[in-house]
């Protein structure tokens, strides 16, 4: 059996890793950021509607009464589910950070 | 569907019954008055008027969808709507025997609005009430969605 010499490792012998199909830890942090960039851009949304109406109803323009209650109850449940959320959030974090290296 | 969907549809109402009221009050406001429109040159008296609601979402794109199969045919509505505000032609004007005044014909009877106050209250209260129904509706959907909040706590 003749024993081979060792040669050194040509550069384009080395080939790339293969990116894996499953989301990697940096596009899961991705997705989770934009979900919640949208959660609270839309809580912000709700927030101005509510504001615009109530300066409308101040300024005696033309907008019924119960739709700047109604505007301010959305904004106040979607402020209400989003503190909620961040709360489970910060929760689940602690609970992580609690473990025992 | 969102979540604010029952909200929507409530506040539809809400206008809608609105809507309503102010007519009511137009109607309560005008039941004196004789020179309400010219007409062929002759002053003609106010008539009354009335509302017609309709449920929101009977409009093309709602039958399109229905048609495509996107939307099955009884779906939850979308609220109502006041599709028209209509005088009342069949109720005739009351007739008052007043030679004095200005507008009284060659009989001298003149023609009062055909509004009777009577009929005019009870929808009043009518609309009051289906409005504080719809206001007791909304309150029942804010207080679900605030208990499912509560969910894990």
């Amino acid at each position: 059996m003749a024993i081979e010499a060792i040669s050194l490792f040509q550069p384009n012998q080395i080939n790339a890793v293969q990116i894996s199909d499953k989301t990697t830890v940096s596009e899961a942090q991705h997705n989770f950021g934009d979900f919640l960039k949208n959660a609270i851009e839309s809580v912000n949304e709700n927030q101005k509607t509510s504001d615009v109406l109530t300066e409308k109803l101040i300024n005696g323009e033309d907008v019924e009464l119960h739709n700047v209650m109604i505007a301010s109850q959305k904004a106040s449940i979607t402020l209400n589910a989003t503190l909620e959320i961040r709360n489970k959030v910060v929760e689940a974090y602690q609970e992580i950070m609690r473990m025992q290296v | 569907m969102s979540i604010f969907h029952g909200m929507n549809t409530t506040a539809s109402a809400l206008t809608a019954q609105r809507l309503r009221m102010d007519v009511i009050s137009s109607n309560m406001a005008n039941v004196d008055t004789t020179r309400a429109k010219m007409v062929d040159g002759e002053w003609q008296a106010y008539k009354r008027k009335t509302v017609t609601l309709q449920p929101q979402g009977a409009n093309f794109s709602s039958f399109l969808n229905v048609a495509l199969g996107t939307s099955s045919k009884d779906s939850v509505g979308n609220g109502v709507k006041v599709s028209s505000i209509n005088e009342d032609t069949e109720t005739p004007y009351k007739l008052v025997y007043d030679p004095t005044h200005i507008d009284a014909n060659d009989e001298g009877y003149v023609e009062m609005p055909n509004v009777d106050p009577l009929r005019e209250m009870v929808d009043l209260i009518s609309a009051t009430r289906s409005y504080e129904a719809n206001v007791t509706v909304f309150n029942a959907n804010k207080s679900m969605l605030s208990k499912a909040l509560e969910i894990g706590k």
